[in-house]
């Protein structure tokens, strides 16, 4: 477990030593800010629910961003070649990878509890959904963590991680979508529903919390990981 | 203590080791030569268990290094070729981070970390960011990370890239510092580096070892094949001939370097390899055949003459191989 947290930490700090993860903090804050800003309107509930379907979109984009570089950049420096020459497994590397990706995730989520601050000074807001958007929000931003750490575990290139990652999801959205799943019949059609994110993202954010949703995203989550070190692991025999 | 044990290692069908063994005794330092592609790395990456090996096995301190691969790392200090550092890091908390990795903690950890500090002299640098560093202090941070955990076994390849001469010397000296209690394997390009710092050295080649022993040994065995450079004055027929057939000499070539001509001859003389005194045996020769002696000296024996001979021969005999495997293959 300590080495789990070496490698975290070493990562985590690191997006904070980069360019790179101050800019992803802002560009998620500024675009959530600007397209929320306009929710409150009086008469109306006071909800965070344009917040959350909106951040729902931005995570696609940012959360591919956070983990393009995770094993990418390791095997582009070589680095990865001193970690795998460490009395360390190949799970300690991958589990810190990601639980630094998750962590980083979780901090540039906190700025936007700003939100709820200004919604608790301006009226009584229901917290129930409030939290089930946050926790909705942190279970698909794991799931493309997942997703975006193994893609970035097959290429030293991060511009290829991070595309990859993106049209893995774009692809799955696009089989359960509402047009495509309808034209195939019964087992296949519920199947591609089931896999639909985008259908379990509209509960999250309606404030519906369902634990079917919740198993969805860590199945998806343990699924990625493991691949990963797998991913890692054939680089040995290679 | 390193034993590698008949290794091979293929990527597809190409053969980067073939047949590799080697055993480098406790507290002994041996130097890894050959040319690029030759199987230094991937000999060493087997050592480290980054790649296990297609046959064979490799054991540090009679542990396995793809069984017990984890007990192996903890032992190996390893500095890879390119040097592998997290530019936006510290040299401090670079370091405290492999310390960490290491399993060190607290007072074991600093300790660790000022004694690598002190050794590879980074005191000065300490708080600066790896990637502001020059190319030579970033060579010794790497050298640093290597040791922080005190290992027994050091594998340093290519320790001195990158280093201007007076930091070559210096790290010679650590070198020779750690030998006493470390055992070590140093992989360089530089030959007299190699030859000040190795108790013994093995020269890689496509994939072989083509030789395994010390710089005076190997020095003195090529000198044996290399011969001596004879020039002699003749009266009738040819000396080549009558000096070959003289006992204890095992072959006389002609010089290629020498000039003939006029009377003079310019041979190449190699004598039996059990002679104590090969040059004693020719002069009697030619004394005895009545031959003038104008010149005569041993060949110069280089590390660098048998570092060439070596790689032509062994690209010779690929060569050979691959031509003799060819009609085969077509008949297939």
């Amino acid at each position: 477990m300590g080495a789990t947290f070496t490698v975290a930490w070493r990562e985590y700090a690191s997006f904070f030593r980069s360019s790179i993860g101050w800019l992803v903090i802002a560009l998620y804050l500024f675009l959530s800010g600007l397209f929320a800003s306009d929710t409150i309107i009086p008469g109306q509930p006071a909800t965070m629910r344009d917040l959350f379907s909106l951040s729902h979109w931005l995570l696609l984009i940012v959360a591919p961003a956070i983990s393009m570089r995770l094993l990418s950049e390791e095997l582009r420096s070589g680095t990865i070649e001193s970690l795998m020459t460490a009395p360390i497994s190949d799970w300690h590397i991958v589990m810190g990878k990601y639980l630094a990706a998750l962590a980083f995730l979780v901090t540039m989520l906190l700025p936007t509890l700003a939100h709820v601050g200004v919604i608790e000074l301006l009226a009584s807001p229901d917290y129930g959904p409030i939290l089930a958007g946050y926790l909705g929000l942190i279970l698909v931003g794991a799931c493309y963590l997942a997703v975006g750490l193994f893609f970035s575990s097959l290429t030293r290139n991060q511009i290829v991680a991070f595309l990859s990652t993106l049209f893995f999801f774009v692809l799955l959205a696009f089989v359960s979508s509402q047009n495509v799943a309808v034209r195939v019949d019964d087992p296949l059609r519920s199947l591609l529903f089931g896999l639909s994110i985008n259908l379990r993202i509209a509960d999250f954010a309606k404030g519906v919390f369902d634990t079917s949703h919740a198993a969805f995203f860590l199945a998806i989550v343990v699924l990625f990981v493991v691949l990963s070190v797998v991913g890692v692991e054939s680089r040995r025999w290679r | 203590m390193i034993e590698v044990d008949h290794v091979h290692k293929s990527f597809g069908k190409v053969y980067a080791v073939r047949g590799v063994s080697f055993s480098v005794p406790k507290g002994s330092v041996v130097g890894v030569l050959g040319p690029n592609g030759a199987g230094k790395s991937t000999t060493i990456r087997m050592i480290t268990g980054t790649v296990p090996p297609t046959r064979g096995s490799v054991r540090v301190d009679g542990l396995d290094s793809i069984d017990q691969s984890l007990k192996v790392r903890r032992r190996l200090g390893y500095l890879p070729e390119s040097n592998p550092l997290y530019p936006e890091m510290r040299v401090t908390d670079f370091l405290a981070f492999r310390a960490r990795l290491f399993g060190l903690s607290g007072k074991a950890r600093k300790a660790g970390m000022d004694r690598a500090i002190s050794r590879c002299w980074l005191d000065d640098v300490r708080s600066r960011r790896v990637g502001q560093l020059s190319k030579g202090y970033r060579q010794r941070v790497g050298l640093a990370a290597a040791m922080l955990h005190d290992p027994p076994v050091l594998i340093l390849d290519e320790p001195t890239s990158g280093l201007d001469p007076a930091q070559i010397a210096e790290t010679r000296q650590l070198i020779r510092e750690l030998a006493g209690d470390h055992t070590m394997l140093i992989v360089s390009h530089i030959l007299p580096e190699v030859e000040k710092s190795c108790d013994r050295l093995l020269i890689f080649a496509r994939g072989q070892i083509q030789a395994d022993g010390s710089a005076d040994d190997l020095l003195r065995d090529l000198a044996q094949k290399q011969g001596f450079s004879l020039e002699v004055r003749g009266t009738d027929g040819n000396p080549k001939t009558a000096l070959a057939a003289m006992p204890r000499i095992e072959r006389v070539e002609t010089d290629p370097n020498g000039r003939s001509g006029d009377g003079r001859h310019a041979l190449r003389v190699i004598v039996e390899k059990s002679a104590d005194d090969p040059g004693a045996i020719i002069g009697d020769a030619c004394h005895e055949l009545r031959l003038t002696v104008r010149s005569l000296r041993p060949a110069t024996a280089t590390l660098e003459a048998l570092y060439i001979r070596l790689v032509e021969q062994a690209d010779k005999a690929t060569a050979k191989v691959s031509e003799q495997s060819k009609p085969e293959s077509e008949a297939a």
